[in-house]
């Protein structure tokens, strides 16, 4: 009874989604404020290569947020 | 001629619904941003609406679930969704008068199902619609958004903790911008969506529009407007609410908390779950709080909304049964609605009055 009421495979694609969308963006944003945060670091001792390189870290997360959003409003759009 | 008045007055009577839903919720949504100094007052109201907005249009998943899945569209008929929407807005009226925090979405559905049953049995409501796919979502999201909020503010401190506090601070608030503006997205979608089912199950029942039809393009828009135009105003109310009475947050907790209930109501809102936003919002702010130091959450808040969950359903309910029933007293055509709406908004006007000589209340009340 329970299992034919219950919508088990859209409550988990939700959990999932949720899980994702909320966990790893919020990560994603996060490593882009500590590449930030250490590419100001870095470059003020003058340490260029490893401040260019976490600049980089840094702009990718960033990326790969501006990515997650555009994906999840096109999934959205397009039900 | 009759059965046209007994429509539009559903159709008013729901836009008049959707906008009190925006004007409750606008603090819910904007509360968090507005706390930790993300966005300007005006700023996050005006950027909120115009989302809310925008977000009815992406998506009509929940409107086909309040329109095919709760109630036997075949045999509702216009009266019934009209007391169910009385129903809804009766409760609402109640609990924001007496500051008792409550769910417009559960009171929607709650209302609808009442009315149903009085009128026609329990053969008009769908029991696997209500159970799967309003009353399990109903526990399931707020629960969601505490443990993915809880998760995000740990990651968040673990990865970006350590650097300099500024940076951190101004990230995360430059990151709220956008967290906000998904949270004003997928209120709007959700919340907006649930009006348009509303009146698409009047029209059906009006045989204006087939068993299974999707809404109108003007029953999406005036939905859009008329949750748009509450957001914004509700704004100009703006009371202590999520934001500051469940924590004090940070910036990068309110980020946490507004990407945690945006993430669960919109992937809810692409299978079609109708939730109480309100409730998943109020989830995220309290798990981006215990993620930090669970004393830092007012647990008293939080079993108010738990009641919320428990008693708004059965009395939207049996207010929309009542009304039915007392609708019906004047026969079947439109006299029964006139009168109801007349007294409802003879209620509304001494509700406020006498609200407005006491001072207005704070409540966690909303969609």
């Amino acid at each position: 009874m329970i299992a034919t009421v219950v919508h088990t495979e859209e409550l988990l694609s939700t959990v999932v989604a949720a899980v994702v969308a909320g966990i790893g963006v919020t990560f994603a944003f996060s490593v882009g404020i500590w590449g930030a945060g250490q590419f100001t670091e870095l470059s003020r001792n003058e340490r260029p290569v490893a401040a260019a390189a976490a600049g980089i870290v840094g702009a990718l997360a960033m990326l790969l947020v501006a990515a997650a959003l555009i994906t999840g409003i096109f999934v959205m759009t397009h039900n | 001629m009759e059965a046209e008045i007994i429509l539009w007055i559903v159709v008013a009577t729901a836009l008049a619904f959707d906008y009190t839903n925006g004007f409750h919720d606008t603090a819910n949504v904007v509360a968090t941003s507005i706390s930790t100094g993300a966005a300007r007052p005006q700023v996050a109201i005006a950027f909120a609406a115009i989302l809310n907005f925008v977000g009815a249009f992406i998506s009509i998943s929940v409107a086909a679930t309040i329109a095919k899945d709760v109630v036997d569209a075949e045999i509702i008929t216009t009266t019934i969704v009209f007391a169910g929407l009385i129903g809804a807005i009766a409760w609402n009226l109640i609990t924001w008068y007496f500051g008792l925090p409550s769910s417009s979405s559960h009171a929607l559905i709650g209302g609808v199902v009442g009315s149903a049953v009085a009128a026609v049995g329990f053969d008009a409501v769908i029991a696997d619609g209500v159970i799967g796919k309003v009353l399990i979502p109903a526990v399931i999201a707020p629960l969601l958004a505490f443990l993915v909020a809880a998760a995000a503010i740990g990651i968040s401190y673990r990865v970006a903790g350590k650097q300099r506090p500024g940076i951190v601070t101004r990230g995360y608030r430059y990151g709220q911008i956008v967290s906000g503006g998904l949270l004003a997205l997928a209120h709007g979608t959700n919340d907006a969506q649930k009006t348009m089912g509303v009146i698409t199950l009047a029209l059906i029942a009006s045989g204006e529009i087939a068993p299974g039809s999707d809404p109108p393009f003007w029953v999406i828009f005036s939905a859009a407007a008329a949750i748009a135009l509450g957001t914004y105003s509700g704004g100009w109310r703006i009371i202590k609410t999520t934001g500051t009475r469940i924590i004090k947050m940070d910036a990068a907790q309110g980020f946490s908390a507004q990407g945690a209930g945006a993430a669960v109501i919109l992937a809810s809102t692409h299978y079609g779950f109708p939730l109480s936003t309100t409730h998943v919002i109020n989830g995220g702010v309290m798990g981006a709080g215990a993620g930090k130091r669970l004393s830092a959450v007012r647990w008293g808040v939080a079993g108010n909304i738990f009641m919320a969950w428990v008693l708004t359903l059965p009395a939207a309910a049996a207010i929309g049964g009542l009304t039915y029933g007392f609708t019906r007293l004047f026969g079947t055509g439109a006299v029964g609605p006139i009168v109801v709406t007349v007294i409802a908004l003879a209620m509304i006007a001494v509700a406020f009055a006498r609200r407005a000589q006491r001072g207005a209340p704070v409540t966690a009340a909303g969609g």
